[in-house]
């Protein structure tokens, strides 16, 4: 009977252990401030973190959310806990709209100006008055030359009989009625219910083709070829790519989707300085390109292009993805449409 | 005999379903020398992961998160609930339909409703998010499944033997020592492994009640599956079974040996 | 021994803080409305519940309710044998094997669908495997459909039937299978008049534990179903993390709860009778 306990015991002394060796390491060198960053998993290269760390003589505490909805849940629930965040286009505007922002001063921001002049002054926060970009991509098709012989040049190649049961799609409801909607050739962010009606009947015939609707792993499904054709993010595909030199990215003549996550303040942080000066660091053109040869998007930096490697730079998706940076539509946020836009992607999921 | 036959049989589907419960550990495993970084195929064997697990010190402060966490909110749970199904069995309360009800609920009610209420409780009450905002989550919905657990044992032990114990002089606290205690031990373990269970993996509630410097490993690795989850969590999982079935060993051995030597041990 | 009374008093003291508080604000919550980006306001409106009766909800009500009734069957038909093998075995075994049987779930949940996913997808182990013995010539679709979210719940969820049911055989009085073998009962016989009745609390148990679970499962649909079939746990999900209708959301919960309640209720009712009559037969 006291085995379980025996156990529970080990486990938490092993579990104390760790902690106690893990509080000697920042025992040294004063009271450092601490930075809390929320943030995507695996955003940052940790030797960017560190070394931004020794230079302002501070800790960074990192901590992770896996979807913007939950970062607002947190954000709204206050208590002030975090001083960088990064929402993704659509939740800046939600977020500007709710007053969960501080206004950025662009003044402790000098390094801000080495990004794309097409990523400054985008649609959800076009003065940059509250976040700036920080990753990018593009949303366009991934397909395996192995099976898929005509090059797809526009979506409706995703609605080939041959493909049927070979198809991914994004699990995300903007990103797949906004896809349908580009190519009936409208705005991403229609809320004419006629418009959006009409892409959903589109969808409703592509979705018994479909092999999974799926956005976090869809990277695992190219790479072991159980899918052919797809949609996908630029940067994801640029991972696959490096994976199986048999897939190839395109954007589809009819325009896409571009999305962003960026770097924002939310109201009432408590260490506002060293925030600006964490954001300031990551525009540096050299840590920029050391930060982005580890995360492996696109560097919306153009100060960094020197410093990046011959492989980076010659990277075939990433610069499909940078060419085509006009041809995107941000998505912003539609408001009293998100109900019919769900209403519509669960009648694709359950196909009534 | 035909027993023998009929445990042959048994044994087999046994070692059946094992099978089944440990096949994806199994590749897991395997996984974990992968060379890929984004463990889609297998590309190579290397044994790197391991050792980058050892320098990934948010890997590292994630699992021992995760461990304070479980351990505590185990034996919590385990003593209110042990407590509440005993109360409940032998007592009868006016309300007992209230009560069956505020014991069953937490179960009935969607994770994620659970954590956003949480979270929302938490915030007006000013109870900073982190560790002891986790821990009290934790303890929440761990504690019905303690009390079901336990009381299905007591339902089916019988109350004469407590009264045989009471006919004997034997005091309350003397009864509950030396007869239900141990009566409705196994209940208490299946409880406690329960709880703890779904502690250790719990995703959906601790996402909301987390705070800064209280990420906890399954929090990491979800937010992890974006980019593509790293062979150090393969690698890291793999220790973890392994750790398990030898501490398991070791306890063993250690119960096993006679008492008396036990504390000369020490 | 009145004093014994108050032990359940932590108990009930807890679960009134941390669980019935915020409980009351779900129900407030699904009685409001959402502003067009997401906020709520108390306009006391019954609209989400009315919204629920839309056939479109109500089938992916009785989809769920299926899969669950499946998951459970399934769960009882692979969990009781192991039960029943870790309960007959000498006492100190019994321990290690419970945890033997508890030690996958101890690893992180999506690390295990993924691996599920790397043996059954098409260029998958189990594929593979079939090829090579030559029973199959192309690989089959075993992944992103119904069957393959049901090995996931199954998998997912056998713990919470094994562990009950075990607690069950192990009180079990095996003088009396004895007894009953001494007067010619056959094992058949015996286990059906007298280890099913006696462990029945234990299936009860487990059975209550699984179905419940499964009932909100959302992942695995995800994972090993590819997110094209739609359970009432990934509509309320939506709700939450991408309609940004916590009104709704909250409706449907409350909506689930008090299904699953009366559908508790009724197993229960259905349960004591069952063993009133089998006493009469």
């Amino acid at each position: 009977m006291k085995k379980l306990f025996i156990l529970l015991s080990a486990l938490l002394v092993l579990a104390v252990a760790g902690c106690g060796g893990d509080s000697k390491q920042s025992t040294s060198g004063g009271e450092p401030q601490v930075l809390n960053l929320y943030s995507w998993a695996d955003n940052f290269d940790p030797a960017v973190i560190e070394k931004f760390e020794k230079t302002y003589n501070c800790r960074v505490n990192y901590d992770v959310f896996a979807n913007n909805e939950e970062l607002l849940a947190k954000i709204q629930a206050g208590g002030a806990l975090y001083d960088v965040i990064q929402p993704s286009d659509y939740m800046v505007t939600t977020m500007r709209k709710l007053g969960l922002l501080e206004e950025l001063d662009k003044k402790a921001l000098p390094n801000t100006q080495n990004l794309v002049a097409d990523l400054r002054s985008p649609s959800f926060d076009p003065e940059g008055k509250h976040s700036v970009v920080y990753a990018w991509g593009i949303t366009g098709i991934i397909y395996n030359k192995k099976y898929v012989k005509e090059i797809p040049e526009t979506w409706s190649a995703l609605w080939k009989p041959e493909y049927r049961g070979r198809v991914i799609l994004l699990n995300d409801n903007r990103e797949v009625i906004g896809m349908a909607l580009k190519k009936h050739g409208r705005s991403n962010n229609s809320t004419d219910p006629a418009a959006v009606k009409e892409a959903v009947d589109d969808l409703k015939q592509l979705a018994p083709h479909v092999l999974a609707f799926d956005t976090d792993t869809i990277k695992q499904k190219f790479i072991a070829e159980e899918a052919w054709i797809g949609t996908i993010w630029s940067g994801d595909a640029s991972f696959v790519y490096k994976e199986n030199k048999d897939v190839a990215f395109l954007v589809p003549k009819e325009g896409t989707t571009i999305w962003a996550d960026t770097l924002a303040i939310p109201k009432g942080a408590k260490h506002k300085e060293l925030a600006h000066k964490f954001i300031n660091f990551l525009y540096d053109p050299k840590i920029s390109a050391q930060n982005y040869e580890y995360i492996g998007y696109s560097d919306p930096n153009e100060k960094a292009v020197p410093y990046h490697s011959k492989e980076y730079n010659d990277d075939p998706i990433l610069k499909v993805g940078a060419a085509a940076i006009a041809s995107g539509e941000w998505l912003t946020d539609i408001g009293p449409a998100l109900p019919m836009y769900d209403r519509y992607w669960t009648e694709l999921k359950t196909g009534k | 005999m035909p027993k023998t036959w009929r445990n042959h049989a048994l044994l087999a589907y046994a070692l059946a379903i094992l099978a089944f419960l440990y096949l994806p550990l199994m590749i897991l495993a395997l996984y974990s020398f992968n060379e890929s970084r984004i463990n889609a195929v297998w590309s190579g064997f290397t044994v790197n992961w391991y050792a980058s697990l050892f320098n990934n010190r948010r890997v590292l402060e994630a699992l021992t998160n995760s461990l304070v966490v479980a351990c505590i909110s185990t034996v919590v749970s385990t003593v209110l609930g042990t407590t509440g199904a005993m109360a409940l069995n032998r007592y009868k309360y006016r309300f007992k339909a209230a009560i069956n009800g505020l014991l069953y609920l937490p179960i009935l009610i969607p994770e994620i409703v659970m954590g956003l209420s949480l979270l929302v409780l938490f915030s007006q009450t000013a109870i900073p998010l982190g560790k002891v905002s986790l821990i009290l989550a934790h303890i929440t919905f761990c504690v019905s499944f303690v009390v079901i657990t336990v009381n299905s044992r007591l339902e089916g032990m019988e109350a004469e033997l407590e009264a045989a114990a009471a006919d004997l002089y034997a005091t309350p606290l003397q009864t509950f020592r030396y007869v239900t205690l141990p009566l409705a031990m196994p209940g208490i373990i299946a409880g406690a492994l329960i709880a703890f269970t779904l502690s250790i993996d719990d995703f959906v509630i601790s996402f909301f009640v987390a705070g800064p410097n209280s990420t906890t490993l399954p929090l990491y690795i979800y937010a992890m599956v974006k980019r593509g989850i790293s062979p150090e969590i393969n690698a890291l999982s793999t220790l973890m079974m392994l750790t398990t079935v030898l501490l398991i060993i070791l306890a063993h051995l250690l119960q096993g040996s006679p008492k008396k030597a036990s504390p000369a041990d020490e | 021994m009145k004093n014994g009374k108050f032990l359940i008093a932590p108990l009930l003291l807890w679960l009134g803080i941390f669980f019935a508080i915020p409980l009351l604000i779900v129900v407030v919550v699904s009685f409001a409305g959402r502003t067009p980006y997401g906020q709520v306001i108390f306009n006391w409106t019954l609209e989400n519940y009315v919204r629920f009766f839309e056939p479109l909800y109500l089938s992916i009500f009785a989809d769920t309710l299926w899969v669950a009734v499946l998951t459970t069957v399934f769960t009882i038909i692979l969990g009781y044998p192991l039960a029943y093998y870790i309960a007959q075995l000498p006492k100190k075994w019994q321990q290690p094997g419970l945890i033997l049987v508890m030690i996958p779930f101890w690893i992180n949940f999506l690390i295990r669908s993924f691996a599920w996913v790397i043996i059954l997808r098409s260029q998958g182990v189990l594929n593979t495997l079939l090829i090579k013995l030559g029973f199959i010539t192309a690989p089959l679709q075993l992944l992103y459909n119904d069957t393959a979210v049901m090995v996931g719940m199954v998998y997912s969820l056998l713990p919470f039937m094994v562990l009950p049911i075990y607690v069950s055989l192990e009180q079990l009085d095996r003088r009396l299978l004895e007894a009953a073998y001494d007067l010619g009962a056959t094992p058949f016989t015996a286990f059906r008049k007298i280890t099913l009745p006696l462990t029945l609390s234990g299936i009860s148990e487990g059975t209550i534990l699984v179905f419940i679970s499964s009932l909100g499962m959302f992942i695995v649909p995800e994972i090993m179903g590819g997110a094209k079939a739609a359970l009432v746990g990934n509509l309320i999900q939506n709700q939450f993390l991408s309609a940004r209708n916590w009104p709704f959301g909250s409706a449907l919960s409350i909506v689930l709860a008090i299904l699953s309640l009366v559908l508790i209720t009724i197993y229960y009712k259905a349960l004591a009778a069952g063993k009133g009559g089998g006493k009469d037969a």
